[in-house]
């Protein structure tokens, strides 16, 4: 009898971890193994074949993006239109899994196989790529006139270090979504500061909106998000330039996460529900009507011109998020960018490849079928971009103050200390405190 | 020797020493096949069970993380540096409160429902299969489900409430310190508590039908039936589903994983979440390893404290 609980025991404490770990770790060699295979054949195709246009082979590992047309058809035309390279495809799990992809490329970028010689990646894991030397420098092959044609937010969450270790590929931010037909029927004005949007939820709850102002307070990824841009429209930032400078208990983020309380408390414009929303669970009540403001990603545009899903189609603005006096408003920078790795065998196609993807026109015929805000700047003044995603072209102002989040290789650990600070700060109120020790908290994390 | 094309020169040793023991011709091939065919089995259980185990422990006394390229022995640096940690404290104590908790309820009312669907009664059959649906459901899907119930704006539970009159403003469940754990435990009880009642269920019909006849000949009350005669008979097996349903709760991660995220101010933050952050959004391998490896350390104590509780109660019943 005794000896009957022991397995028992064992199976359930460790496994959850291990079975993962041995997952991870059987997907990683899967896909390796796939990987290679691929590139066996189609470097033999091209070899075999001579002249026939196969070239050398370009293994491009990416993040499954949503779309009727599949990378691989997408990059087709690159493979057509030369013939010393060739790009191979291989998908990883879909941003949303973002925590499986990364565990993946961290898995096959630190093996120098060679697997891998363009990538994918979060914005958020450009450091940690980087510090970890899987990234190559990218800086000599791309100029600063050439980096000068992507949003600066971008190129400055693409740099590490003082080196250009990532290529913009497309980008998201947070925005002020707000009901234009609240607004203009009570002779209220776009918000430009968080007073004024203050005052217009008050007035609008007053004559009846349900809601004031919706943003994501839920332990998690997202918090930091909104996180960054309410210190960031304060004036202030989480890490300074130097990523080592940790500024969150600096006046600015004081008044930037008492104001994130106060909307729930004082100021009685955010439901307490916020406490435990992400993004869905805070863009339902707005799209069914019963919210005035509310802050959150591009996606939603889609959503709430869409009839099936929104009571307000139609009714919707969208805007800058607002900031406080002496600070600009600031959004959060999120999307997948591209890196080649450092294990490249094949290094020259590779950036060539990187070039063609984030020219002008290829951005514009990804941000058409993949629904992507392109990363160049000008691809926002074509009439192609007008025709075919009429909406991004508004967002070009809120791109332009995109923001990174804290560019450090130990961002993950940061994350978590700030995700769990912040929301015992905005739960509890205790605002200057709970700051004070998250300081050193951080400054444990990056100066180890 | 007779064969020696044996792989396994080690059963070969141990068949030989046997053989010494229990001179019979037959038996030492016999042994060898039986080892044989048992080798695939051992090398399985040795791949997915004891090497996870091992490799978990091996890791927790090193700094690995691929990102920082560090991989380094550190001893028990990891173990000294969480057994400070109020972080960790703060996960195992919500861990023990959601596993007493909800194994307590799900065992209470499993046992309740299964002395109800135990009565024999119209569309008996159908109502034990609609009450198991919950338990089908995948847990990812019921938190989601919990979370739109359950919210603190536009929630049907509080609508409900609001309607009855029992409240007169919404309760924020889900985002408050004080109910996001009790809404955890919650929808835990109200997608386990079939599977308990299943146990038990099966338990019930062990219990022989002539016991109850005699009993009530002999006027014992049906409430004196079940202290004297019911709840002894199932109690080994009580005390086991309570075991597996132990060892399966303290191991809670999708619920507060999708619900909250182990918040609001870390009140929902559970051991396999943060393990969980700590190993693959942080990286950090050695430490969550560390965090894995009391968790084992803290099962294995539970587990021993039910075994030793069931055999004390075997040795005392003689069974």
């Amino acid at each position: 009898m005794t000896d009957e609980p022991t397995p028992a025991t064992r199976t359930p404490a460790v496994a959850p971890m291990s079975r993962r770990q041995f997952l991870a770790l059987g997907a990683g060699s899967l896909g390796a193994l796939a990987l290679t295979a691929c590139g066996q054949g189609g470097g033999g195709s091209g070899g075999g074949a001579g002249a026939s246009g196969g070239g050398k082979t370009i293994n491009f590992v990416t993040a499954k993006f949503e779309s009727t047309t599949s990378m691989q058809q997408f990059v087709d035309p690159y493979n057509t239109s030369q013939s010393n390279y060739k790009v191979v495809v291989r998908e990883l799990p879909p941003p949303s899994s973002s925590t499986e992809v990364h565990q993946q490329l961290a898995q096959q970028l630190g093996s120098s196989s060679g697997a891998v010689d363009v990538f994918t990646q979060d914005v958020i894991w450009i450091a940690e790529f980087a510090s970890a030397g899987w990234s190559m420098d990218l800086s000599s092959e791309f100029n600063d006139n050439d980096r000068s044609a992507f949003f600066s937010g971008l190129v400055d969450a693409c740099t590490y270090d003082g080196k250009f270790v990532a290529v913009p590929f497309y980008l998201d931010a947070g925005q002020l979504y707000y009901r234009k037909d609240l607004l203009s029927g009570n002779n209220l004005v776009v918000p430009t500061t968080w007073d004024s949007l203050t005052q217009s939820a008050q007035t609008l709850m007053k004559k009846g909106t349900k809601l004031g102002f919706l943003w994501q307070g839920k332990q998690a990824e997202v918090l930091v998000c909104n996180l960054v841009e309410f210190v960031g429209s304060a004036g202030g930032a989480i890490l300074g330039p130097d990523s080592k400078t940790v500024m969150i208990a600096d006046p600015p983020a004081v008044t930037a996460v008492q104001f994130m309380y106060d909307t729930m408390n004082g100021l009685g414009i955010t439901p307490k529900g916020v406490l435990s929303w992400d993004e869905e669970p805070s863009r339902k009540p707005f799209t069914a009507g019963q919210a005035a403001f509310l802050r959150q990603w591009s996606y939603v545009w889609g959503v709430s011109q869409d009839k099936a899903q929104s009571d307000v189609v139609g009714k919707v603005g969208v805007a800058p998020l607002p900031h406080f006096p002496g600070g600009k408003s600031t959004a959060c920078l999120g999307g997948y960018q591209l890196g080649v790795s450092q294990n490249s065998q094949n290094k020259d196609g590779a950036v060539d490849f990187v070039r063609w993807m984030t020219s002008e026109g290829t951005q514009l015929k990804y941000a058409e079928q993949f629904g992507s805000a392109p990363a160049v700047e000008a691809a926002y003044d074509s009439a192609q971009l007008k025709k075919t995603q009429p909406s991004m072209v508004a967002l070009k102002t809120t791109f332009q103050g995109g923001t990174p989040r804290p560019v450090t290789p130990k961002y993950p650990q940061v994350s978590l200390a700030l995700q769990s600070a912040i929301s015992g700060a905005i739960t509890s109120g205790d605002v200057e405190t709970t700051l004070k020790n998250l300081k050193s908290q951080i400054e444990g994390i990056v100066k180890s | 020797m007779s064969v020696s094309l044996s792989p396994q020169p080690r059963e070969e040793v141990a068949g030989a020493a046997r053989r010494r023991r229990k001179p019979l011709r037959l038996f030492s091939s016999e042994v060898r096949a039986g080892f044989l065919l048992l080798l695939p089995t051992v090398v399985v259980v040795l791949a997915i069970s004891l090497y996870p185990v091992a490799r978990t422990l091996w890791m927790s006394l090193r700094n690995t993380s691929p990102i920082l390229q560090q991989d380094d022995y550190v001893g028990l640096r990891n173990y000294s540096g969480l057994l400070t940690d109020s972080g960790f404290w703060n996960a195992w104590r919500h861990t023990m409160i959601f596993t007493g908790v909800s194994t307590l309820l799900e065992t209470l009312l499993g046992l309740g429902f299964a002395l109800v669907l135990h009565q024999a009664f119209r569309g008996r059959g159908f109502v034990r299969a609609v009450v198991l649906i919950p338990w089908a459901i995948p847990t990812v899907v019921t938190s989601r489900l919990f979370g739109y119930l359950f919210d603190g704006q536009t929630g049907l539970v509080n609508y409900l409430l609001t309607q009855a009159g029992l409240i007169d403003h919404n309760i924020n469940f889900t985002g408050d310190v004080r109910t996001a754990m009790a809404t955890i435990i919650l929808a835990d009880v109200w997608k386990t508590t079939p599977f308990m009642m299943l146990l038990l269920l099966a338990a019930l019909q062990t219990v022989p039908k002539e016991l109850y006849e005699s009993a009530s000949v002999d006027g014992a009350s049906p409430w004196r039936q079940f202290w004297t005669m019911t709840l002894p008979i199932i109690s080994p097996a009580l005390l086991i589903a309570a075991l597996i349903r132990t060892l399966d709760a303290f191991r809670i991660f999708d619920l507060p994983y999708v619900l909250t995220g182990g918040g609001p101010a870390n009140s929902t933050e559970v051991l396999s979440t943060l393990a969980y952050k700590t190993l693959f959004s942080g990286s950090q391998y050695g430490l969550g390893s560390g965090m894995a490896t009391l968790m084992f350390v803290t099962e294995a104590l539970i587990a021993i404290g039910f075994a030793v509780f069931l055999v004390r109660r075997f040795a005392a019943t003689g069974t």
